[in-house]
């Protein structure tokens, strides 16, 4: 009786709703263009990554393959009209190979054979106008920035063709460590600290300094670096402590990603249950004991995941470097200085890989230049560095995490 | 029992058992007081940091100028002076005393000695009722009146005979001689004080009441005499008197005034005696036991000047000095003066300009500041020391008299007002006196800054820095001044520090921080929305997920280079306002514009917006959501007006979290291309432009201490801006988490 009425009442509605349209679902088109129109925000960050990739690897790409002219010295011995294709070159000068690309004048020539100082070319390669050449011009061959040669070389002179990424990469491993021995004790002492035994009235007032400290910009860094820390080291160490260097760039980057350890450990700290430190109190252990040896153990995954963030941080730290660490790369060669006191001293100068870039990169730079090719190729070479280190550490958080019901 | 035997030594008991728990809570306390040491260090940091900005913002500087402003209203009041009506000025003051004789009207000045060759007819008045006597002049309590010292150096008495004696017989000698030539002589008890410094420089051994023979006969050696004209007479007579006593050496005196005489014994120790019209300076002291001269001050006499009228004169016997300035400038007739007073015109004689004497009168009388100077007067000192064309650009800009032209022609004026691009000045109304003053200060004064100290140093270290200064720039002088002013921040970019301004990157940011708002804001919380709301848990949306985190994680010079590539170069005609006809004239900005800057930044805190937008939308309860769909509400009204509201300000707050990381972002910038010197105001997006970290990147990078302070002082600008920024998201977080809850 009772379902006869619910069922007859439901017809009803059905029915008067029927007189407006259908239960059906219907298509909203503006519900579907929101929903479109919120993907394609969402999907921008894939098109920021992939404009990240393509750019630093096609510019990279024409770092390693435009050609460098060089002088060979050889001249041609007689004029050559546009028919001929062998041709001979003075004795003395560089060597020339086969399938290099040598350049007269404008005109560029693709060799195909070498018989002494006979050379059989293409000529007019890659669309260059096919000239006559008068007896004595050079010729020119093109070099190209060996990718081997840029992670041996120990010289960074791109005015000479040396490409050796070293210089630049001792310089940001150099403020790096410095940092990170600066950055890791006190960040993960102060977050054990806030964590564990701080007073909530402490924390109200610790935090908040280290929230100003993370953000504080950069630049003010590099300021306080340049004329608060250097000279401070000066009056320490004295003058074999120069104006720009490693050691107070690298202390300052220090200081700067303390905050940056200190709240990430202290998250991984805090998540920590409290029935963990329950327990190593009931058993007698002390508050240190507790912190060192129950919670520090628990936490580490994070922790670890912190640090890795911080090293990231501080390879990718511009500011700090360029103002303070030096304007010119530290270039060496490794037989004259056997045990790296001038290599690895941190109270010289040194250019960093960002400090490198954003030198070039302030001056007045054409886009038809190795400068502007080779910070793209740097910049690839960073980016590579802090994607692995970012993903690492995620891959530690997700690996290693203890969970606690 | 066995059991327990064998355990006991791993648990102590009593003394064992209390030392092992004291030493637990040492090593407990150890390490608690490092876990706090090492947050400390972190406050300490920040306080270092905020220290050393403060410190180099503020502080003592040592500002040499052009022109000094003094100078500048001494020259201005001998104007006043010599061209009031009824003024006799000669540089002869016979002529003056005997023109003054006669009219009972007639009043002027010179050296007390003119009047005591003419005190028959002429009578002095007494200056804010000090009555010109040697006593008065000598104490200084008679206004018109300075003193007249020689001073050298004890080693230089020890080592050089000839000064010694010299000296000596100058103290003997010249209160006999020096009202010869018109000054005071100095009381007995000024010359026997700086007899007695005399024997203690000269270390000779005397009895008392007795005093060294002097017999200049036959005596060689050098003397190097340098300084003040005011004593070069009195210097010069002692000089004639010594050699005619048969002094055979030489003695070479040069007059160029107190302060170079002082410097030529204290700094560049070529003087042997130097003559001042003034006492030495503590620094000048200082700077003469630095390089082991002990100063050696010896009072010789007092310059008065006599303020003279007729003897017929009846009615004058005081003056004060407030009516000295209306006597010998404006006034026209004594009853103007003082109603007590005849209604008769004034009659000035005063001396020329030529004579250090008017030069004296004015300085003490007409103590006035340069930005005292009436408006008139500063157009005329701006007129005389610009170039014209210089006078025609400022005038451009803003004219200097609503009424009339100064540098700029009226039928130019006209037309290039007429023409199609008029300058400011054919609107703006005129400069204020205080504008002008500040023109003539930068034009004409300009002060440069030489050195200059940090706030603690100019604390601590004032003796010194004076020392410091006066040994490397004698002319200078040392004031205080704060680098971080109202000025600072309303002037535009220039290449004088002490000129510069931060306005012109205070206005770039704003504009770069607006079009990176416009672009991420929406875009950042429509990608949050997308992924907390609509996203189904496929691979692509983890991909999304994961590839926004690591975004978050890529150095911010790397999206500068992407920047550059993408907004600089591949869409150079977008951003440099090309497809809107938009480019600015005369720019070589091409692409590297406000909107290229602003879109770079845009992308860089996308991932900042989206992760805390996120943690936002996920923090609102479901329940809201249920009720929202349970009463039939489409998905994206569940959102729009139920999920979204209450999300806000969790959203707000981590969107001004991500522009002040926006603000203060450098490197991206640097590498899309700011510019490096811009001082025109950014007028949209398709301006070049200069943000405040790239300004002060670009101070501490120049190596003038200068740009230093001018660097500390932006950075306090944009600190403030900051933490403005950062209260804001505070409080607004705290004023909803309330709501909520």
């Amino acid at each position: 009786m009772e379902s006869n009425v619910l069922a007859e009442s439901s017809r009803m509605s059905e029915m008067s709703l029927s007189a407006n349209g259908s239960l059906r679902k219907r298509l909203r088109l503006g519900e579907i263009a929101i929903q479109a129109f919120l993907f394609v925000c969402g999907a921008l960050s894939i098109f920021t990554t992939i404009g990240i990739v393509y750019i630093l690897s096609a510019e990279s790409l024409n770092f390693f393959t435009r050609p460098l002219w060089d002088n060979t010295n050889r001249r041609l011995v007689t004029d050559i009209s546009p028919a001929v294709t062998t041709f001979e070159v003075t004795t003395s000068g560089k060597p020339i190979f086969p399938g290099q690309t040598v350049r007269i004048g404008n005109e560029l020539m693709d060799v195909l054979a070498i018989e002494g100082n006979l050379i059989t070319v293409e000529r007019g390669f890659q669309g260059s106008t096919i000239e006559t050449h008068r007896a004595g011009l050079d010729l020119f061959r093109a070099n190209r920035v060996n990718i081997l040669e840029t992670i041996t070389k120990t010289r960074w002179e791109p005015q000479l063709a040396n490409f050796g990424i070293w210089p630049l990469l001792l310089a940001t491993l150099m403020t790096s460590l410095i940092g990170m021995l600066v950055a890791l004790p006190l960040g993960l002492a102060s977050a054990i600290y806030l964590s564990e035994y701080a007073s909530a009235r402490a924390r109200s007032i610790l935090k908040p300094v280290l929230e100003v400290l993370a953000g504080v910009p950069t630049v003010v860094y590099g300021y306080f670096a340049l004329t608060f820390m250097t000279p401070l080291l000066r009056a320490i160490f004295g003058d074999q402590v120069q104006i720009f260097n490693v050691a107070s760039a690298g202390i300052v980057i220090g200081i700067l990603v303390v905050p940056l350890v200190s709240s990430m450990s202290e998250d991984a700290l805090h998540a920590v249950p409290n029935s963990l430190r329950q327990a190593a109190y009931g058993l007698g252990a002390t508050r240190l004991e507790t912190a060192l040896k129950v919670v520090l153990p628990a936490a580490l995954s994070g922790i670890a995941a912190a640090f890795v963030v911080a090293i990231s941080r501080a390879i990718g730290e511009t500011m700090v470097v360029a103002i303070a660490a030096g304007a010119g790369p530290r270039n060496f060669n490794i037989g004259q200085d056997p045990w790296f006191g001038y290599i690895l001293n941190p109270f010289l100068a040194a250019e960093t890989m960002t400090g490198h870039i954003v030198r070039i990169s302030g001056g007045d730079l054409s886009y038809d230049s190795i400068d502007y090719n080779s910070i793209f190729a740097i910049g690839l070479a960073l980016f590579i560095m802090t994607l692995l280190l970012n993903i690492f550490s995620q891959r530690i958080v997700r690996r290693f995490r203890e969970v606690y019901e | 029992m066995a059991a327990q035997e064998l355990n006991s030594p791993a648990y102590p008991e009593g003394d064992a058992l209390k030392g092992q728990i004291a030493n637990r809570h040492l090593v407990g306390t150890v390490w608690r007081s490092i876990f706090l040491g090492a947050t400390i260090v972190a406050i300490i940091a920040l306080v270092a940091l905020v220290y050393n900005v403060v410190d180099e913002s503020f502080g003592l500087v040592a500002v040499q100028n052009d022109v000094e402003p003094e100078a500048l209203v001494r020259a201005f009041f001998n104007d006043e002076l010599l061209n009031s009506r009824n003024t006799f000025a000669s540089e002869n003051d016979d002529e003056l005393a005997a023109a003054l004789a006669d009219d009972p009207y007639a009043i002027g000045f010179f050296g007390y000695a003119y009047y005591r060759e003419n005190q028959d007819s002429l009578r002095t008045l007494r200056v804010n009722g000090i009555e010109p006597n040697a006593e008065t002049a000598e104490n200084g309590r008679y206004l018109l009146a300075r003193p007249l010292f020689i001073y050298t150096a004890q080693n230089i008495v020890r080592q050089n005979p000839a000064v010694s004696l010299f000296t000596n017989y100058y103290l003997t000698y010249v209160s006999q001689e020096i009202e010869s030539v018109g000054y005071f002589p100095a009381s007995e008890s000024s010359i026997a004080a700086a007899r007695q410094s005399w024997i203690q420089a000269d270390g000779i051994e005397v009895g008392l009441g007795q005093w060294p023979v002097i017999n200049p006969a036959g005596a060689g050696g050098q003397i190097n005499i340098v300084g003040s004209s005011t004593v070069y007479p009195i210097t010069q007579r002692m000089v004639d008197k010594f050699e005619a006593a048969g002094f055979a050496g030489q003695i070479n005196i040069q007059v160029v005034g107190t302060s170079a005489g002082l410097r030529a014994l204290c700094i560049d120790g070529t003087a042997d005696i130097a003559n001042a019209s003034r006492a030495i300076k503590p620094a000048e002291f200082e700077a003469c036991r630095s390089i082991g001269r002990l100063p050696v001050e010896m009072r010789v006499g007092t310059d008065a000047l006599a303020v003279v009228v007729s003897r017929a004169n009846s009615f004058l016997n005081n003056v004060t000095d407030d009516q000295l300035r209306e006597i010998f400038t404006t006034a026209e007739t004594w009853a103007e003066v003082d109603p007590d007073w005849p209604n008769e015109p004034i009659k000035r004689y005063i001396p020329g300009a030529d004579s250090g004497t008017l030069d004296f009168f004015t300085e003490v009388i007409f103590d006035e500041e340069l930005s005292n100077l009436p408006k008139d007067t500063l157009v005329e000192i701006l007129a005389d020391s610009i170039s014209l064309g210089l006078g025609r650009r400022l005038e451009r800009e803003q004219r200097f008299y609503a009424d009339r032209l100064v540098f700029e022609s009226q039928e130019v004026w006209d037309e290039v007002c007429a023409g199609p691009e008029p300058p400011t000045g054919c609107t703006l109304g005129e400069r204020s006196s205080y504008n002008v003053y500040e023109l003539v200060l930068e034009r004409v004064v300009n002060p440069d800054v030489k050195l200059t100290w940090t706030l603690t140093d100019s604390l601590l270290r004032r003796a010194d820095i004076e020392l410091e200064m006066q040994r490397q720039f004698p002319n200078a002088h040392l004031q205080f001044r704060a680098w971080l002013t109202p000025d600072f921040i309303v002037s535009p970019q220039s290449s004088t520090p002490e000129f510069a301004g931060v306005r012109t990157a205070i206005l770039g940011t704003l504009w770069v921080v607006l079009i990176t708002i416009a672009f991420s804001f929406p875009v950042g919380v429509s990608a949050a929305i997308y992924l907390e709301e609509y996203a189904q848990d496929n691979w692509l949306n983890r991909l999304f997920q994961t590839n926004i985190n690591n975004l978050a994680g890529v150095p911010s010079i790397i999206y500068g280079m992407l920047g550059l590539a993408i907004f600089v170069r591949a869409l150079e005609a977008f951003t440099s306002g090309a497809v809107f006809g938009q480019v600015e004239a005369n720019t070589t900005a091409n692409g590297r514009t406000i909107l290229s800057a602003g879109l770079t930044l845009g992308l860089l805190i996308l991932p900042i917006i989206i992760i805390n937008a996120q943690e936002a939308i996920r923090a609102v309860p479901s329940s809201l959501r249920q009720a929202s769909y349970g009463i039939g509400a489409t998905k994206w009204q569940t959102v729009w007006y139920h999920v979204l509201p209450n999300a806000l300000p969790g959203i707000l707050t981590g969107t001004i979290l991500a522009l002040s990381r926006a603000i203060g972002e450098t490197a991206p910038l640097v590498v899309v291309g700011a510019s490096t010197f811009i001082t025109i105001d950014p007028s949209g997006p398709f301006s070049k432009f200069t943000v405040l970290p790239i300004q002060i990147y670009q101070w501490t990078s120049r190596p003038q201490a200068e740009f230093r302070n001018i660097a500390a002082a932006a950075i306090l600008v944009l600190l403030a801006l900051l933490l403005t920024l950062n209260a804001t998201a505070v409080l607004l977080r705290n004023k909803y988490s309330k709501q909520l809850t």
